[in-house]
């Protein structure tokens, strides 16, 4: 490889960035296989091998080029394969289907309707992204490029115009004109906090030391979400752009990047961004020649979810447990060794390059009032097409779930969905023309947080649920202040004894105390926000908690303690699958002999439920089982139509 | 200084002894042949009187050995700075598999950190293990994503199968079981990762035949 | 130093820029209750029983007032219906951990807040500790000796106070320990029950 120039000027870049372009022919042909993570764990980097050996055998290596690029957002579709020029996209892409792909359609440009976007919902084929129904409905800007450049060559970047907005910084606007655009944009922190980001930065810009610091939280422990983890291993030059311009307007020369311990894949990726971007001196001392120095260290997280709040962030760079303190001396004045320090999250550092390029003007355009610009959402749970959705700021919840998302998997009943992570709540289906914006989520009692959206239907129990977030946070609580580890413990003890069918009526009278002080005297927003599950949860699904207390009966049938599997004698077809599932072998039966479950054996791991091909199987809750069925029953066989 | 690998559990390091045919394994304890091209030659010249006493009265620079080798390589690197305790303690339990109390006591005497403390940040993160682990290491995520599709029955799953509780490792030293909170991967719910490679879509019956491949 | 004024439960109080609430109460004889403070030591935060109401920008909220930096017209509440039962909560809740058989600061606040130290302790199975984990005494042993023979191991609510046996030779009976436990898990004789060792802690023994 020749030796890279260092770019000392603007015009270095422009005409680096022509160069790039004019090497580049549009009709030359292109393979690109996604390989971030869930890619890869569908097997991506097994299809990569596979079309390098086809490639090579059938003579085209030099005429076709293979490259690794970032995903497009359909999670569960992939291995996901696009051949340029012609824009096909194929998904469920296995290796042996690699010779079939490189012979029919790379070489007899034939499009193969079976690896063609089939949509979960209806079935129906697209050939184009612009066709798919979920994909129409999206505004990417953000994410576009995430599936079309490779992360780890620089040189893809700067061919879309990546830093041509740093360019535009650094040459034709001073630092304060910088903050003016930002604020004009009304830029709302991506974090979860929803902070108007020029204020922060002008808090920074304002304080009086001569070392500032600025920093991108990537700790993102919010389980459910996945948004800053595509954005950092796929498009990091992005976020590495804003943090820049983010630095040129508040003054500092350092930069941190906290990446959690769970993203290898991102922690390496963004680090191999700055080495490149070193090298071709847009990193470093005197940045394109314009004076301004700035150096970008990676620091990795240790599996700890609440140093990903913003001053226990900064005491875990320091070496420190992550502990939170009180802000009410704000980190932007005294923050990371007691010098000013502006943290970010990595989507608001990577809208900022969108804003300089294209103007403030465009992005407020985009969105509500409120709150501009778009939002990124992780769309997980029980909906058909899950992934990650970049949607402008307004959108209806409904929308969301139903045009983006598919509908409800299994054409089941939708009953909620959560937002904001464990510092969120629980939506119902009344509230489901809610749009989205920072603000009105906040009314109904949730929040929109970094962008986790987990949709759950008929099968949840929503006492379950906000056990599950209960426990969460018990488990990540950094135990420092009173009220939110004790205040906890007992939450999770109370709710557990309701789950187990030995909860009382008096138990909820106790948990208001404990909520209203884990609310006002928490020392940190981990604490303050801890019981929002446990209020939304209480407060539209009360009548779950009731039958809970009361009844002993678990409405969604998920509960263990309060459920009876049973095998229906009219409808068991003998096939001993299930028999042979069970762990514990609690279930009777033969071959030619109706099954039937030993009540007492059974621990209600479901593997029988799950095995029955026949839907035989029923869980009763609150009811009282059926005898067994007479010893050497025979099945009742159901005639094949 | 040699570089060994040693044949029982994969671990390199460099070897600045002095013996000829074996030395031991820091990490697992095994005795590992030197290979015969790579031993050190000591010379045994017959020391006079006058050199014998010379070279016990002058002061020799202490050599560090084993565990205090391996931390100061890595606390080096780092500069001794001891903002990056974390970062050191990382890089040590991907190496070296886990944190034994000697490597401890090591960083708090080279970075010159109250071993109180050093001891507070290793039990403070999820990501340090104190106790040795297993070779291969299995984890379940239990992300809301992965709960509402069901992971609470693959972790039982992986448990009945191994026959160890969470946070064990299994008596062979083969596996060690933990849950996480989250990697990443939520679209593919419910997700095990076993070392560095990723299962997702996970039912029932992959569970066994995923753990049956690393066996 | 800026010298400004505050109002602390309908009362002009002076103070100095750079003091706290908690600080400027004292001098002004102000009586506000807490568990982890100490003059001597720097500010922990952790209690959360010197919380005091504030009104600020027409919005009140309730701050831990040994950490909030005093302001030129502050107003301050430190004591009201809301207030107290904030506070018995959190006294009931550290007795949680603690159990019922505390002596010292932390039996006089019980007293005087009303607070029924088994209230929620038939919530939880674990053993009762005598300790609130303020800190106080690691944070004093700190200051004594730099290499502390006691510390704090674990996160949530598995944090537990440990001795670390090979730094025991460290400790020189100064019994600052045991003048700054509000508890009274640290006697004049060492603690009782004596402290965890670090080891026993990690292998789940303890």
């Amino acid at each position: 490889m020749e030796k890279i120039k260092r770019l000392s000027s603007r015009k270095d870049l422009e005409k680096l960035r022509q160069e790039i372009k004019n090497n580049r022919d549009p009709r030359q042909r292109i393979v690109s296989v996604s390989v971030s993570t869930c890619c890869v764990a569908l097997g991506a980097l097994k299809v990569v091998e596979a079309f390098k050996t086809e490639l090579e055998k059938q003579g085209l290596k030099d005429k076709v080029r293979l490259k690794d690029t970032g995903c497009s957002g359909f999670c569960e579709q992939g291995p996901a394969v696009t051949i340029y020029p012609e824009e096909i996209f194929y998904f469920k892409v296995k290796p042996e289907d690699v010779p079939e792909i490189v012979t029919k359609t790379i070489k007899g440009k034939q499009i193969l309707e079976k690896f063609l976007y089939r949509d979960p919902a209806t079935g129906k084929r697209s050939q184009k992204l612009q066709d798919i129904p979920s994909y129409k409905h999206q505004l990417r800007l953000l994410t576009e490029n995430s599936g079309k450049i490779d992360p780890r060559n620089i040189e893809d970047y700067i061919a879309v115009d990546g830093y041509s907005a740093l360019e535009k910084t650094l040459f034709e606007m001073s630092p304060d004109q910088v903050v003016k655009e930002v604020k004009k944009a009304n830029l709302r922190g991506r974090g979860g906090g929803g902070f108007p980001t020029w204020i922060k930065w002008e808090t920074t810009r304002n304080a009086e030391d001569e070392i500032k610091y600025v920093i991108v939280n990537c700790d993102e422990g919010d389980p459910g979400a996945f948004m800053d983890r595509s954005l950092m291993e796929d498009n990091p030059h992005s976020v590495l752009e804003g943090l820049i311009i983010g630095a040129y307007a508040i003054g500092a020369h350092q930069g941190y990047v906290y990446v959690r311990e769970e993203y290898p894949i991102a922690a390496e990726n963004i680090s191999i961004a700055i080495k490149q971007a070193e090298e071709f001196g847009l990193l470093g001392d005197d940045i394109m020649g314009s004076g301004f120095s700035f150096r970008v260290k990676v620091h990795r997280g240790a599996g700890a979810f609440v140093s990903g709040e913003s001053s226990a962030l900064m005491t875990a760079i320091e070496g420190k447990i992550g502990e939170p303190r009180p802000k009410y001396v704000h980190t932007a004045v005294k923050g990371l060794w007691g010098k000013p320090s502006c943290l970010n999250n990595v989507k608001t550092w990577a809208t900022v390059p969108l804003i300089v390029l294209k103007g403030a003007e465009w992005f407020k355009s985009i969105g509500t009032e409120g709150s501009s610009g778009t939002a990124i959402f992780s769309l997980v749970g029980k909906v058909n097409s899950t992934g990650l959705v970049e949607v402008p700021m307004g959108t209806t919840l409904g929308d969301l779930i139903f045009k983006i998302g598919g509908g409800i998997r299994g054409g089941k009943r939708f009953k909620a969905v959560q937002t904001g992570g464990p510092s969120g709540g629980f939506i119902p289906e009344k509230h489901l023309d809610l749009p989205v914006d920072f603000d009105e989520l906040n009314k109904v009692g949730s929040m929109m947080g970094s962008g986790g959206m987990v949709v759950m239907d008929e099968d949840t129990c929503m006492v379950d649920a906000a056990r599950y977030f209960v426990d969460f946070l018990l488990e990540e609580s950094c135990g420092k202040c009173i009220p939110c580890r004790e205040g906890l413990q007992v939450l999770s003890n109370t709710i557990k004894d309701i789950c187990e069918g030995k909860g009382k009526d008096e138990d909820m009278l106790g948990i208001q105390d404990i909520v209203t002080t884990m609310e006002e005297a928490s020392l940190c927003a981990l604490g303050k926000t801890a019981a929002n599950p446990v209020l939304t949860s209480l407060k539209y699904f009360k009548d779950e908690w009731d039958d809970h207390i009361r009844n002993k009966r678990c409405t969604a049938k998920a509960c263990r303690a309060l459920i009876n599997y049973y095998i229906d004698p009219q409808k068991c077809q003998a096939c001993m699958l299930c028999l042979k599932e069970c762990p514990v072998a609690a279930i009777e039966g033969g071959k030619d002999q109706v099954h039937s479950i030993e009540q007492e054996k059974c621990t209600k791991c479901g593997a029988c439920y799950e095995a029955c091909k026949f839907y035989a199987i029923r869980k009763l809750s609150a009811e009282p089982v059926p005898p067994p069925p007479p010893k050497g029953m025979k099945p009742i066989r159901k005639r094949k139509n | 200084m040699v570089e060994l690998a040693c044949q029982h559990c994969n671990y390199k390091w460099d070897y600045q002894g002095e013996k000829e045919y074996y030395a031991t394994c820091p990490r697992c304890r095994y005795k590992v042949r030197i290979p015969e091209d790579k031993v050190p030659r000591v010379g045994r010249k017959k020391l006079s009187l006058e050199s014998k006493k010379k070279t016990l009265t002058e002061k020799r620079p202490v050599k560090l050995r084993g565990i205090a080798a391996i931390v100061n390589k890595v606390v080096q690197e780092a500069q001794y700075d001891k903002g990056m305790l974390i970062q050191i303690l990382l890089k040590l339990q991907r190496s070296f598999g886990w944190l034994p109390k000697e490597m401890l006591t090591e960083i708090s005497k080279q970075l010159e950190i109250p071993l109180s403390q050093v001891y507070q940040v290793a039990t403070f993160y999820k990501a340090f293990s104190l106790a040795p682990r297993g070779r291969h290491l299995i984890r379940v995520c239990m992300g809301t994503s992965c709960k509402v599709r069901g992971s609470d029955t693959i972790l039982e799953r992986v448990q009945n199968h191994l026959s160890i509780d969470k946070d064990g490792t299994t008596l062979d030293g083969k596996f060690s079981l933990e849950t996480v909170n989250c990697v990443g991967c939520c679209a593919l719910g419910p997700v095990m990762t076993v070392d560095d490679d990723y299962h997702g879509n996970l039912k029932l019956p992959d569970v066994d035949r995923i753990l049956s491949k690393y066996r | 130093m800026k010298n400004l004024t505050l109002r602390i439960d309908d009362k002009d109080i002076p103070a100095n820029e750079g003091m706290t609430i908690l600080e400027a109460a004292h001098n002004a004889k102000i009586e506000i209750p807490t568990l982890c403070h100490n003059e001597e030591l720097e500010a922990y935060g952790a209690c959360r029983i010197c919380s005091v109401e504030i009104e600020r920008k027409g919005r009140t909220q309730l701050v831990a007032s040994c950490c909030y930096p005093v302001e030129e017209g502050l107003k301050v509440k430190t004591r009201s219906p809301e207030i107290d039962k904030i506070r018995k909560t959190l006294i009931e809740l550290a007795a949680v951990s603690a159990g019922e058989e505390v002596t010292g600061r932390m039996r006089e606040l019980a007293s005087e807040y009303n607070a029924d130290l088994s209230r929620f302790r038939s919530k939880v199975q674990t053993e009762p500790t005598k300790c609130i984990l303020c800190g106080l005494c690691v944070r004093r042993c700190v200051e004594a000796t730099w290499d502390t023979a006691i510390g704090f191991v674990g996160r949530g609510v598995r944090r537990r106070i440990a001795t670390f046996p090979e730094k025991v030779s460290v400790c020189t009976n100064c019994n600052h320990c045991y003048s700054v436990c509000p508890t009274g898990r640290i006697s004049s004789i060492g603690a009782d029950p004596k402290f965890p060792e670090v080891d026993d802690i990690l292998a789940g023994r303890e």
